[in-house]
Order: structure tokens, then C-alpha cells, then sequence
């Protein structure tokens, strides 16, 4: 049975736009650097960051890519409060495929993300033990509030059938 | 934090180990506003019959980034960057991630990436990401777009 339904397909070139409510702030950047264990000073020391010809303090790269706060989003049940698919499909598991960032300049505290989200390609395979599955490719291109590029991000979403797996 | 010589093809980066703590993962939830309970809280965890506390793939990466940068000085600047999942990572364990040099060219390197969850209570060694890979321009700070 396909899993490559209506519902899904008409999602094909559908767009979402988020605009953040504030910029992004130079907290953040920080934030983010002591959550997962980085002490690049790029991210706390305006100092340092002018002397490497940065204009001040910068967020780490990836952040942009994995922040919600942009989304301003109410936290649904399951505590998510970030842009969604809504990709639920009965009798399907979603895992993720992977990233693949392009980044275009450093974020910085007084830049307002906007956010636009697009699905791109919809491919249906199988797995190596013959279940099928959907690949769900989806694109966000985040700008600031001047329009300058900041970064890409594609991402890729698998739906896997629970039926038909060897 | 100085000028670092510019690597060669072949050359392993200093590799980076991290352990993610529960605590962490509360940390990293908070710093992306991103609360979805699979990452923290234990009922929600074992309603989704995973064994543990499930660590957000895409911390994987921020330690690249990390690596990259820490090896190739402040003068960089990570410009692509692109990973493949492969098996969850749960709290308490600890991740490897490690770098070759692939390409050197006039202004920028191609780097090869990989991060490996080290044997631990949730089970043996197994890849977290991999392929990855990664494009860092060198000599500047920023990118392409920075005006």
C-alpha cells in the first residue's frame, strides 16, 4: 500500500513563514554555547569576536537551525513548540534522515529570523527488509529582517511502514 | 584561541569527546526552546519504549561545528556542514566525534565527520551520525554573506 496519500502529496510546494517576535539576542548565543559545552568566546567575549573582524558577540552556527524560537508556537502536549508537517500517518513510524546545513553568515544578537519552511520532494522506497517507506524532504531558508540569507537547512524525515518489514 | 597552520589532506583533527548528561539535555532543551518530553521525561520516555531519555540528534551538529572550530582556530568558518543519522544516543552516554581532512584548497577545506556512541549502559558502540561532512572556509571569520 502506497504511503504517498493524498494528504501528503498535496503538501508538495506548500510553504510556511515564521516570523520570530524579537530578535534573537545576544543571550541565546550564550545560552546555547554553555548548554552543549562550547566556550568559544565568538559566542560571549565582544572583545574578542571585534578582533576577529566579527562586528561583536555571534550565535553558534547551528543554532538557527535548531532553535523554535522563531516559530512562536504554543507547546503542544508532547511539549513541541516548533514548526511541524503534522506528518502522523497510521500505521507509519517517522525517523530522521539527516541534515545538511549551508550557512552564509554568522548570526548575530540583533538580527529577527524569518523562517520559511518548504517540502520539496516526496520519494517513496523500501528498506532493506522490504517495508515501505516515504522520504520526506523539507527545506528552511532562513533570512533576516533585511532580507540577507543566513542559512539552509534540509531535512529529511522517513515515515516506515509497520507492515511488510522481513 | 590563535592562528592555526592550515591542515593537510589526511590529517586527523583533534577528535572531541561529550558526555550528555540528563542535565545537559534539560539545558539544550531550554537554549532551543525545544521541550518535547521524548528528551527528558521519564513517563513520556517509557510510553515511546525507548530505553532512556532520548538526546536530540541535532546536537550532533553543534560538536562538529565545535570541533571544526576549536581545531581550525576563530579565523573559520564552518560553510557547509551535513550529517546522516544512525542510532539514538540516550542521557548519560558519551559521544566521539572525530575529522579527517579530505580536500585542502586555496581558501577552505573538505572535512569528513563522524560521531560514535562509546559502549555504555544502553548497549555497545555504535555510529550516531555518519556520513557527515563539512566545507570550512579558512582565514575569515565569516561567511559569504556577511556584509
Amino acid at each position: 500500500m502506497s504511503l504517498l496519500t493524498d494528504e501528503l502529496r498535496a503538501l508538495l510546494g506548500t510553504r510556511k513563514v515564521y516570523t520570530a517576535p524579537e530578535p534573537l539576542g545576544a543571550a541565546a548565543g550564550r545560552y546555547f554555547g554553555l548548554a552543549i559545552g562550547d566556550d568559544n568566546p565568538l559566542y560571549s567575549d565582544p572583545e574578542f569576536a571585534r578582533a576577529q573582524g566579527l562586528p561583536g558577540v555571534t550565535a553558534p552556527p547551528t543554532l538557527i537551525c535548531e532553535t523554535n524560537q522563531y516559530a512562536n508556537l504554543p507547546m503542544n502536549s508532547d511539549g513541541y513548540a516548533g514548526h511541524s508537517w503534522h506528518l502522523d500517518v497510521p500505521g507509519t513510524r517517522q525517523v530522521r534522515g539527516g541534515n545538511s546545513y549551508t550557512f552564509h553568515r554568522r548570526v548575530r544578537p540583533d538580527d529577527v529570523i524569518i523562517a520559511t519552511w518548504e517540502i520539496h520532494d516526496l520519494t517513496e522506497k523500501q528498506t532493506r527488509t522490504g517495508a515501505d517507506m516515504l522520504v520526506v524532504s523539507s527545506r528552511a531558508t532562513y533570512t533576516n529582517q533585511d532580507g540577507e540569507l543566513l542559512a539552509v537547512n534540509e531535512e529529511t524525515i522517513i515515515l516506515v511502514s509497520l507492515d511488510g518489514a522481513a | 584561541m590563535t592562528s592555526r597552520v592550515p591542515p593537510n589532506v589526511g590529517d586527523a583533527l583533534p577528535a572531541l569527546e561529550r558526555t550528555i548528561t540528563l542535565t545537559d539535555m534539560v539545558a539544550y532543551a531550554g537554549a532551543t526552546w525545544d521541550w518535547y518530553r521524548l528528551h527528558f521525561d521519564p513517563e513520556f520516555v517509557a510510553a515511546a519504549r525507548v530505553p532512556g531519555p532520548v538526546v536530540d540528534g541535532q546536537v550532533f551538529g553543534a560538536l562538529f561545528v565545535e570541533l571544526l572550530q576549536d581545531a581550525l582556530g576563530p579565523r573559520c568558518f564552518v560553510h557547509e556542514l551535513s550529517f546522516t543519522f544512525r542510532n539514538l544516543m540516550f542521557a548519560g552516554e558519551t559521544v566521539r566525534c572525530e575529522a579527517t581532512v579530505v580536500e585542502v584548497g586555496s581558501d577552505r577545506v573538505r572535512v569528513d565527520l563522524s560521531a560514535t556512541i562509546l559502549a555504555g549502559e544502553y548497549g555497545p558502540q555504535r555510529p550516531a551520525a555518519r556520513p557527515a561532512h563539512a566545507t570550512v572556509l579558512l582565514g575569515t571569520a565569516d561567511g559569504p554573506g556577511a556584509r
